[in-house]
């Protein structure tokens, strides 16, 4: 383990920072939203199967019901979802933390 | 298929196995050789690399199998594993890739600096291997049956024997080529039987489940039961039997069965006429085809079943123990997350199979249902549907692709497990991790020879439900809170790993109840999952004298770019 003598300073400082503060805060304020709102769509699709039933009986093509395509419709949005976090954290945490580690490496050395 | 075709095709994917073991030894000595190694690959091997450890047996053989038997509710499995890998992208794999722990043991120790948590999460990543491994050992025997008819245990034992030499002799490392390789394998084992599947199919005029009646045999078909089985008959039915039925030896001669529940004891053979309806198993319902096709109607308290498992499989994905170093193998957190949407798209591709497959058989092979061996489905159909030499091919094809899903992914957890047990539980060095993967291996092969034989994706479904009850709560609240105390994690592993552990237990001694106590211990995540978040974080709240001391390095280094140079702190991880 590490010693323990600079415990507080350095680390605390860069803690306090805006632009560490700020780059998890875009972070959590992207990630939890999402992670709530992906976890309500998946519940959704339980709710309709269970108040909805005709609804989700209705056959599409010959004996496809609409249950089915929502089923494989799960794993599309699955991928959706991904691709829209990799567009976020290209567009929105790496210049930022690119950003941050220019002012480190300036100011630092 | 022939015996002699099948065996083939467990041999030559055994050798490989064994061959590509020794000379992988070559390839990867060490850790860090195979973290600095792995800085060339790109996404795509990365990426089927992933798949090639994740696809077990519960996704080759079980998942077919549980549609079959259950119909459109059991499509959440599929989802939810893949699903479970979208949640570890968004909330752990960027900062638990900063925090430079290669297992989760190591990262209980960095965040909470205490070995008592640290064996803690030891005991569980053992736990959740084994609950792991045991469905995997048990299809192998479900597999060597079918092909040779040899008792249940030989698979098992075989599969066990071939991990073991692999583990010991060094190879099968998180190997990325070889895993990637076998991802591609098990793909192309299950899709191209399919191609001809559904050609047979179409050419058969297309018939589907469908309609207000359960599945009745289409053409007269010779039932062979291979271990003791209860089923219930809809209505009297004259059959013919050799063997023993309810107890009275019948040699051949025409037989009715009244309605209601009848015994036929193992190695009996039975003749249905057309058009009688299946007999199901005691412990599988009979279902009309459309309520198979339709969401919500395959078990006793379906909503609650299926928001249990949606819980336990997406948040059960972060805490199994072969998934996380792969997230190692990427250079920087683009291409982890580039990785994760090409292991989406691979995963998803994948799970499109085992459910054409449960479809075909609820036409093709309802005899299942009555032996309730539902999980040879895949096997079976190729040699249904298809006659001939074709017919035999494709079967050895499917064998093949199901002993590499044992053998690849028993091979990661094995390797993961073994590790574990060496480091933290036993004293480290070669010896202790020679009786480590004897351990590692003997313990679920026990308990798969001695188990009710449950359906294998419900078994791995216990083992998400552990994963998702401890190291869920340990993960999500160690990223992002500050507050965690050792004591409130060190509680919550033990209240939320044991409910969770204690009623997979149940089940698996026990077998599946009915009823909501039968609901609530198979599928415990939903009511075990919340508990072990509050009582991590009431206890946490209790003790806040105990946080970690070396909290504000600990959060700078999951929360900074890796891209960033900072002092990171120089805490290393033991087992390397």
């Amino acid at each position: 383990m590490t010693t323990r003598q600079d415990e507080s300073s350095g680390f605390e400082q860069l803690q306090a920072s805006a632009e560490f503060q700020e780059l998890r805060r875009r972070y959590r304020s992207w990630a939890f939203p999402v992670t709530v709102a992906f976890l309500a769509w998946y519940l959704l699709y339980v709710v309709l199967s269970g108040w909805a039933r005709g609804f989700m009986g209705t056959k599409v093509i010959g004996d496809i019901n609409v249950a089915l395509i929502f089923g494989v419709l799960q794993f599309v949005s699955t991928f959706l979802i991904a691709w829209l976090y990799s567009r976020h954290a290209g567009r929105k945490l790496d210049p930022l933390a690119d950003k941050l580690r220019g002012e480190i490496e300036g100011g630092a050395r | 298929m022939t015996a002699g075709l099948g065996l083939t095709a467990v041999l030559v994917v055994v050798v490989a196995a064994i061959l590509i073991g020794a000379f992988g030894l070559r390839l990867s000595r060490t850790t860090s050789d195979f973290y600095v190694a792995s800085r060339t690959v790109s996404p795509l091997w990365n990426a089927s690399a992933i798949g090639g450890e994740y696809l077990s047996a519960a996704s080759f053989l079980g998942i077919a199998g549980l549609i079959l038997a259950y119909g459109a509710d059991m499509l959440w499995l599929p989802v939810g594993w893949t699903g479970g890998y979208l949640v570890l992208l968004v909330l752990v794999s960027a900062p638990l890739r900063r925090s430079g722990a290669y297992t989760l043991p190591d990262f209980a120790e960095a965040r909470l600096e205490s070995m008592a948590v640290r064996r803690t999460a030891s005991v569980l990543v053992v736990l959740i291997g084994w609950l792991y491994l045991m469905p995997q050992f048990q299809s192998a025997g479900l597999v060597f049956r079918e092909i040779t008819g040899a008792p249940p245990w030989v698979g098992g034992l075989l599969v066990g024997v071939v991990v073991g030499v692999n583990v010991l002799s060094g190879g099968m490392r998180s190997i990325t080529f070889v895993q990637a390789f076998q991802y591609w394998l098990k793909l192309t084992a299950l899709a191209l039987p399919v191609a001809f599947l559904l050609f047979a199919w179409h050419h058969d005029g297309r018939p589907a489940p469908h309609g207000e009646v359960p599945p009745y045999f289409t053409a007269p078909v010779t039932v062979a039961v291979g271990t003791d089985v209860t089923v219930r008959v809809q209505w009297p039915v004259t059959v013919t039997a050799t063997g023993r039925v309810d107890g009275r030896p019948a040699r051949g001669e025409p037989l009715t069965l009244s309605a209601g529940p009848h015994t036929i004891a193992h190695d009996t053979t039975i003749i249905f006429p057309a058009g009688a309806p299946v007999p199901h198993v005691e412990s599988l319902p009979v279902l009309t085809d459309h309520e198979w096709a339709l969401p919500l109607h395959g078990r006793e308290h379906p909503v609650y079943a299926t928001y249990s498992l949606i819980l336990a499989t997406f948040l059960g994905t972060m805490g199994l123990p072969h998934v996380l170093v792969r997230f190692y193998t990427n250079p920087d957190g683009r291409a982890a997350r580039r990785t994760t949407l090409v292991v989406l798209t691979l995963l998803g591709a994948f799970y499109l199979l085992p459910a054409l497959y449960g479809f075909l058989g609820r036409v093709y092979t309802p005899e299942l249902l009555m032996t309730g061996r539902t999980d040879a489905v895949v096997l079976t159909l190729p040699g249904r549907l298809v006659g001939g030499t074709a017919g035999d091919l494709l079967s050895a094809l499917v064998t093949a692709g199901a002993f590499a899903a044992f053998l690849s992914t028993s091979s990661g957890l094995a390797v993961s497990v073994a590790g574990v047990i060496g480091q933290d539980i036993l004293r480290g060095g070669v010896p202790s991790f020679r009786a480590a993967t004897i351990m590692a291996i003997s313990v679920p092969l026990v308990l798969a020879a001695v188990a009710r034989s449950l359906a294998v994706a419900d078994v791995v479904g216990l083992a998400f439900a552990v994963a998702a009850s401890s190291f869920c709560p340990l993960l999500v609240l160690g990223i992002w809170w500050r507050r965690l105390t050792t004591t409130g994690a060190m509680a919550g592993l033990l209240v939320g790993g044991g409910l969770a552990g204690g009623a997979g237990f149940a089940v698996i001694v026990g077998g599946p109840a009915g009823g909501w106590a039968g609901a609530l211990l198979a599928q415990p995540a939903a009511w075990t999952v919340p508990i072990a978040f509050l009582v991590m974080i009431v206890v946490s709240l209790l003790t806040p004298g105990r946080v970690p001391r070396g909290i504000a390095r600990t959060m700078v280094r999951l929360h900074t770019p890796e891209t960033l140079d900072v002092n990171r702190g120089d805490w290393r991880p033991r087992s390397t």
